[in-house]
């Protein structure tokens, strides 16, 4: 039944999905194969050179709804080209997002585009829908943050859930910080030869530098494989400066806008990334976040979870970081902190049918194909106006469902009580 | 100083046509304070409209280069996107198509060789060049499929459930406690059942089960893989070559694919923009509706304030000094034909609406009138001014629908900032958009409601 090929299949229109990250959105369509656009999660102001993150949890709920309005205006009326009024909308979620940053999503949704419906997807539930799977350790390394959370048959296993702040915005501060490496670099210009990088980067708008930053990184950074990485790593940690660092890779020259060129230091290339798998003072890496969530879980489900890793994610995208992940865990696994834990020492990681940074888009869009079910998981315009507020997994306030005697109406005779009318 | 101070205060004057100057509230759901050339008027409503608050609908397709319309069906079609358009992969420039002559052997005789036109995409800006590639979709509807066929069995299951409840299995004489049990089960079923906003685990309990009579659609589950290609050794060695790669937005330009090397970018097509219709939340009229054609920029339907709300400008503002009264010109413009009487008020004390003024302001008390707006009146030179015997000391000077009025202002802020005051514009609308009743005196003039607006000024910083 292709309802996706939709041009009066009968029923409703498809669905508008939208996966609001920290970073990049992606935006498109129910029942399609990938995201019709990933654009930055960012507002031009007028009159402001600098764009405006529109994810940001700290700001007041004024300036969030105002850049989430023009956010979503920008995204229906220049990328989606659909009416807001016409389709049901699936909005991915992190289960961390923070309530307040929720409310303010689904009051702009509901009051300002009057949108028919609006579901929330948590993300680790939708990414494996794309491999029709029921069970998944799913890590999401993402801008802010990687979560690891275990689904076990469908239901996400709340209480074994992981995070550390190493994404790419960790990845970021890490190099402005690190003036070691950051001096080492030169910037030619046409003016001038050999000026130093931090001189120059006050003359480059900051939002400027961050952009460049991320796309430089993606192309000419790499995840080393585990023998040269941890070799990286204990020639950083070595005081003595005893241990021998491995060759670095070539310098690259990489050019800034204009007639500026950077000159990179090879050694950046390949330990940048490090920092994702280096234990900080708790032991704390990316590998061992997917271990510990696993020692979380009951013991029956472990072997079914280590047999299904899914990686999503941007950050996860970076050349030879999979390879490296396994590599660590399987590393990770032998010591004493988990040899007698776990049980398991098979790891097994699924490969998605999409990008890393769209599957979670793509399972978002096989649930809102689903015309029936996404009709009646959703919440419905006049439930929210009805009630105010839209319902949270953490919210134990949350209105009871449709009762069947209402508290103010006498009740109805014996017999009928027993097969109560429902809504 | 003061020589700076004159340029800043000649600088000043340059800037006050600009429209931020004068602000008119619009009540909605937020209060909004905009100038009126942003504002629409519903004469329906017979309200002032800001963006905010209408509902913003999508109009028609076009596509920006070739100015081509396109019918909503075909535009969800061919996905928002131009058939004949393309966009450069490299830099988002419009393609332009080149022709080439290529040898090439003749269908009839392949000895021969023959020059051939061979076409091909190329960019102005960047001059990247189109190659033939083979663009791929991806099947994932044997997914869909499967987990529409669970959504069926889970709404099957759902029918079932009320059915049942609703026969009589119950017998007839039971006591208060078995009610209870009763609802208790009964509460228990409905839990689960599907409650807006309850999470999606529920898919859990679905299944394909066994007898089922309806075709089973079996998808193989995802297989894992136990290992991971590394990365190749020369990754570590071989000198990066940057314009062989693509950048992070090139890349995300193609959501499908994201090719990391820059052979491997396709054109795309190009993406159509949209014509956009605004709509009143209350009544549902149209505000604004353009025209179908892409390339007028007429409107059918153009409900704009500045078409039917006089505007208040500034025309001079003299030094301000803090405590001291000094007469501000200003103008008011009346955009109908007919004669507009307008009544200044000003604000109370107390008034809610009033918020930003920084001074008092006296307004002239008695009714002012415009004329109607006149086409012709311009090229009429032997047209008689109209005698509206204007007080002196109120009305500066008249000109067809305009007119300079006088308004005393006191600053009672000092320092730094900008005086501010406000008042209330009253005046009467006709509104042509009612059916005008047959009267008997045989004059269709239509009935005058009063409209008023809340207007403030900004009238720049003090005096040093």
């Amino acid at each position: 039944m292709p309802l996706y090929e939709g041009l009066g299949s009968g029923g409703e229109k498809t669905a508008v999905v939208i996966d609001l990250g920290a970073a990049y959105t992606k935006c498109g369509f129910a029942g399609e194969t990938g995201p019709r656009f990933i654009i930055p999660s960012e507002i031009q102001k007028p009159g402001q050179q600098q764009s405006v993150k529109v994810v940001q949890y700290n700001i007041n709920t004024e300036e969030l709804y105002s850049n989430l309005k023009e956010f979503i205006h920008m995204l229906y009326f220049r990328h989606l080209l659909v009416n807001p009024r016409d389709r049901r909308v699936v909005i991915i979620e992190s289960i961390l997002c923070p309530s307040h940053f929720r409310e303010t999503l689904t009051k702009v949704f509901f009051k300002q585009f009057e949108v028919p419906s609006v579901l929330f997807a948590p993300s680790h539930l939708m990414s494996i829908m794309s491999l029709g799977i029921n069970s998944a350790l799913v890590m999401d390394c993402g801008y802010t943050e990687t979560l690891v959370l275990p689904v076990y048959e469908c239901i996400p296993v709340l209480s074994a859930w992981e995070a550390l702040p190493l994404g790419g915005k960790a990845i970021h501060k890490y190099v402005e910080l690190h003036t070691v490496l950051v001096e080492q670099c030169t910037v030619d210009s046409d003016s001038s030869t050999g000026q130093s990088l931090p001189t120059v980067i006050g003359k480059i708008p900051a939002s400027g530098f961050i952009m460049r930053f991320s796309c430089f990184s993606v192309r000419t950074c790499f995840v080393s494989d585990l023998q040269r990485g941890l070799k990286i790593q204990e020639a950083k940690f070595n005081l003595e400066g005893t241990a021998e660092r491995p060759t670095p890779p070539p310098d690259v020259d990489y050019p800034l806008d204009g007639e500026k060129i950077l000159h990179i230091k090879g050694q950046i290339r390949d330990s940048v990334m490090e920092m994702l798998f280096e234990q900080d003072n708790e032991e704390k890496s990316v590998a061992t976040l997917l271990l510990d969530a696993l020692v979380k879980c009951p013991i029956d489900t472990r072997k079914a979870l280590s047999e299904n890793l899914v990686i999503i994610g941007g950050t996860a995208m970076l050349p030879g970081f999979l390879h490296r992940l396994l590599a660590e865990i399987r590393l990770l696994v032998e010591k004493p902190k988990y040899r007698n834990a776990l049980a398991t020492k098979t790891f097994k990681i699924h490969s998605p049918p999409a990008k890393p940074n769209c599957t979670v888009w793509l399972g978002g869009a096989i649930f809102g194909a689903l015309q029936d079910i996404l009709g009646s998981r959703s919440v419905s315009r006049d439930h929210y106006n009805q009630t105010g507020r839209i319902p949270d997994w953490c919210c134990l306030s949350s209105p009871p469902p449709e009762s069947v005697y209402d508290a103010g109406k006498t009740p109805p005779p014996l017999m009928k009580r027993a097969f109560s009318t429902e809504k | 100083m003061s020589q700076r101070w004159v340029e800043l205060r000649r600088r000043e004057m340059a800037s006050l046509l600009q429209p931020e100057r004068v602000l008119y509230l619009v009540h909605g759901e937020k209060k909004i304070r905009s100038p009126l050339s942003q504002l629409y008027f519903c004469r329906y409503c017979s309200e002032l409209r800001s963006l905010e608050c209408v509902s913003h609908e999508v109009d028609s397709h076009y596509c920006p280069s070739c100015l081509e319309n396109m019918p909503s069906a075909e535009a969800k079609l061919k996905k928002n996107r131009c058939a004949n358009c393309f966009d450069c992969p490299c830099c988002m420039h419009t393609l332009s198509t080149r022709a080439t002559n290529i040898p090439a052997p003749l269908p009839d005789d392949p000895t021969k060789t023959a020059m051939k036109k061979a076409y091909y995409l190329a960019c102005g800006f960047c001059r990247w060049t189109s190659r033939d590639g083979a663009l791929w979709g991806k099947a994932i509807n044997k997914l869909i499929e499967y987990y529409q066929q669970l959504a069926q069995r889970e709404k099957l299951e759902r029918d079932r459930k009320k059915l049942a409840r609703r026969r009589p299995f119950m017998p007839l004489a039971f006591s208060q406690h078995t009610i209870h049990v009763v609802e208790k089960y009964g509460l228990g079923t409905r839990l689960q059942r599907t409650r807006p906003g309850a999470p999606i685990t529920s898919l859990a309990g679905l299944s394909l089960k066994e007898g089922e009579d309806q075709k089973e659609i079996n998808i193989e589950p995802a297989q894992a893989l136990d290992e991971v290609e590394p990365l190749p050794e020369d990754c570590y060695t071989r000198p990066i070559n940057l314009p062989e790669g693509t950048t992070l937005r090139q890349r995300l330009l193609q959501p499908d694919f994201q090719p990391a090397g820059a052979s491997q970018l396709h054109p795309k097509h190009k993406h159509l923009l949209i014509k956009r219709s605004l709509r009143c939340r209350k009544c549902e009229h149209n505000l604004s509706k353009p025209e179908f054609n892409p390339t007028s920029i007429k409107f059918k339907i153009q409900l704009v304030a500045v078409s039917y709300i006089p505007e208040v400008r500034i025309m001079s503002i003299p030094n301000l000094r803090f405590q001291k009264e000094s007469q501000v010109l200003l103008t008011l413009t009346n955009p109908v034909e007919n004669i507009t009487h307008v009544t200044l008020v000003a604000c109370e004390e107390g008034d809610p609406e009033d918020i930003n003024s920084t001074a008092k302001v006296m307004v002239p008390i008695k009714e002012l009138v415009l004329a109607g707006k006149d086409a012709a009146a311009e090229y009429d030179e032997l047209a008689e001014p109209q005698d509206f015997q204007d007080d002196p000391d109120v009305v500066a000077f008249r000109k067809s629908n305009k007119i300079g009025f006088f308004i005393k202002v006191v600053p009672q802020r000092e320092g730094l900032g900008d005086v501010t005051v406000s008042f209330k514009i009253r005046h009467d609308f006709r509104n042509l958009a009612a059916p005008i009743r047959p009267s008997e005196e045989g004059d269709a003039s239509t009935e005058a409601i009063w409209l008023t607006h809340h207007v403030e000024l900004n009238l720049g910083p003090l005096a040093p």
